[in-house]
């Protein structure tokens, strides 16, 4: 793994305790030891992404990569999206979306709003797991760029 | 209070059945009346005729009188011709009065009298006159200057005006009469017409109220009229607020679900892999057999938790696929309906062609009855519908007999009904509703399935404007009645719906 994906930072915002182990159990598994910021509601999250002053400013130095979930206590994901494709020190981080929704409409939406991934979670734990490896690896061979 | 339209009929009936009785009774007694007068009317012509005859008798009596005198007087003839010409009127007058009297005795017998004194008056004039021709003035004279002559004058004038005197009296009461009769016929008349009148005013006044409250009751069901479309469309509305929460409801239900299930799901896989590394590392360690701590252990690591596992992991999935059943007729119950003309010869085909290869697998074969008729209605919805039935008369066939299904379609007016006829293992009179029902399923459970293929049939077939029955006996066959409109019309309720939404 190259030096700049090392310093990529993985922001996981997922108020399921439970699914955020189970997706880094399974990054990890997939070789990405990348540090993993897991954040639990959409205010916090958007705090650490856009800065307190929202502007982005924060996040200029970093590689980010963004785990979002749409279902969050605080907002919707869809939210959350949109702010970080507006701001244009993190537009360019990729943003993964992991929700149990698999509504045509929702996935298009995040699609429309600059979502680079829509992952359905299945119950099937097999595919789960199997679906979180192999974005591992997507990760690995990911070029992400700096921001500006 | 309105008047209900029996009391209306009653009492117009009975106020027209008056009416015409009072009518009946004043015209009855009018004629009556009439005929009565009619009848004083001849009276007093009559006794009018009587009187002027009496009259005239007495007259022609002193004519006769008169006549006689004179020619006593003077012997000239001339004097004799008013004596003459009343003596040849006198007879026939008596007998026209006696006619005129016939039909009352008493007045008979008065006029006898009369006759008799007349007559005799005139006997005597007759004597004196023949004496005095024949030249014997004396005694003519002598006869007439006697007492006897004058009575007899006398007689006759008394019982002549007697006789004028009654049919006076006579008069008058017929006179009376007729003016009595004329007083009350007018008075019946007057009373009837005011009956009538008032008859008249009771019929004027229901009829008048049973109209006003008419015009007022078709007012109203006018005004409920106009504004029933706008209460229609409200609760259309109302309606489809209610479905729509009901489908966000299993929306929302069946995904928050599953996020419990991921974790669930998840962590039995990482136990069982945990357990599966305790295996084997048991496997590897030579344990005390004798060590009952140490057995018990084993038990638990290779049958205990890798069996609790198994049906954890059975649970959720089962659970995995109730809530993905109840997320797909959600989700069907959200998806906009597209209307299309959809042949049913070509689907039909096409969906014949699916379970073709299975249906020729157990030596069956599908009968499509032609001709199939062509629908506007939504063909992913149709599709689902009898690819369901189709898939479902293949996979409960008897296998006991090769597998038939027959499939035609009914039309009556604007429906259009489709029977899916199998002779697969049928269903039980008591299923025949239950089957309709989400996650219940009816017979020998040994097929694979979660009651769902038939609830979401109903549900698409409702939404289609149709419904979906079943006949069927057990062990010998069951058949599917479709019933759909011929031209699918988006319904009020989805309108009302994306105005919701909107």
């Amino acid at each position: 793994m190259s030096s700049e994906a090392q310093a990529v930072t993985i922001v996981m915002v997922e108020d399921d305790e439970g699914h955020a182990r189970l997706i880094e159990k399974n990054i990890r598994r997939a070789g990405v030891n990348n540090v993993i910021i897991p954040f639990t509601d959409g205010t916090s999250a958007l705090e650490y992404m856009l800065g307190g002053d929202g502007s982005g400013e924060a996040s200029a130095r970093r590689h980010l990569l963004v785990l979002l979930d749409l279902n969050l206590p605080d907002m919707t994901g869809v939210d959350i999206l949109a702010k970080v494709k507006a701001s244009r020190q993190t537009r360019r981080s990729p943003v993964v979306i992991l929700t149990t929704t698999d509504d045509q409409r929702e996935i298009q939406r995040c699609y429309d709003l600059g979502a680079n991934v829509y992952i359905t979670k299945p119950v099937n734990y097999e595919s789960f797991a199997n679906a979180i490896r192999q974005l591992g690896l997507f990760f690995s061979v990911m070029q992400i760029p700096e921001t500006d | 209070m309105p008047i209900s339209t029996a009391t209306f009929i009653r009492s117009t009936l009975t106020l027209l059945g008056a009416g015409l009785l009072i009518l009946i009774v004043v015209a009855g007694s009018s004629v009556w009346l009439a005929e009565r007068t009619r009848e004083n009317a001849a009276d007093v012509q009559e006794a009018q005729s009587i009187r002027s005859r009496t009259s005239r008798l007495l007259t022609l009596l002193l004519d006769a009188e008169t006549g006689q005198c004179g020619f006593l007087l003077t012997q000239d003839p001339r004097y004799l011709e008013p004596y003459e010409a009343a003596r040849r009127q006198i007879r026939p007058d008596m007998e026209r009065l006696k006619q005129l009297h016939q039909s009352d005795p008493d007045e008979g017998r008065a006029l006898d009298e009369v006759s008799r004194a007349v007559l005799t008056k005139l006997g005597e004039l007759d004597q004196t006159i023949a004496l005095a021709q024949v030249g014997n003035l004396a005694a003519a004279l002598d006869l007439a200057k006697t007492d006897r002559s004058r009575e007899t004058m006398e007689a006759a004038r008394k019982t002549l005006l007697d006789l004028l005197a009654r049919t006076d009296v006579r008069l008058r009461g017929d006179i009376e009469d007729m003016t009595s009769g004329a007083r009350y016929l007018s008075f019946a008349t007057i009373a009837g017409g005011l009956l009538v009148f008032l008859v008249g005013a009771g019929s004027f006044l229901i009829v008048g109220r049973y109209t006003r409250d008419l015009v007022g009751a078709r007012a109203e069901v006018q005004t409920l009229n106009e504004t029933l479309e706008e209460r229609v469309q409200e609760r259309t509305t109302d309606l489809a607020r209610a479905n729509d929460e009901i489908q966000r409801f299993a929306y929302i239900v069946s995904h928050d679900l599953r996020a419990p299930l991921v974790n669930i799901m998840g962590f039995t896989s990482e136990l069982e892999t945990g357990v599966g590394t305790v295996s084997r590392f048991f496997d590897e360690l030579q344990v005390d057999e004798t060590s009952t701590s140490a057995w018990e252990a084993k038990v638990a690591v290779k049958d205990d938790m890798p069996e609790a596992i198994g049906f954890i992991r059975a649970s959720s999935t089962r659970m995995d696929s109730l809530i993905n059943a109840i997320l797909r007729l959600s989700r069907e119950g959200r998806r906009t309906l597209k209307p299309e003309r959809v042949d049913f010869g070509e689907l039909l085909d096409l969906l014949a062609a699916n379970i073709q290869h299975q249906v020729s697998e157990a030596g069956g074969e599908i009968a499509l009855m032609r001709p199939l008729p062509t629908l506007i209605s939504d063909r992913l919805a149709l599709e689902q519908i009898f690819g369901n039935l189709f898939d479902n008369a293949v996979k409960y066939r008897d296998r006991n007999r090769p597998l038939r299904i027959m499939i035609r379609a009914i039309e009556s007016g604007r429906i259009v009904h489709f029977e899916i006829i199998d002779n697969g293992r049928g269903i039980a009179k008591e299923d025949h509703e239950r089957i309709f029902e989400l996650f219940r399923r009816s017979g020998v459970q040994d097929r694979p399935g979660e009651g769902i293929g038939l609830a979401h049939v109903r549900a698409l077939a409702r939404r289609l404007g149709g419904d979906i029955k079943v006949e069927s006996e057990l062990g010998v066959g069951t058949t599917f009645r479709v019933s759909l409109p011929r031209v699918l019309r988006q319904q009020t309720s989805e309108k009302a719906m994306e105005g919701v939404n909107s």
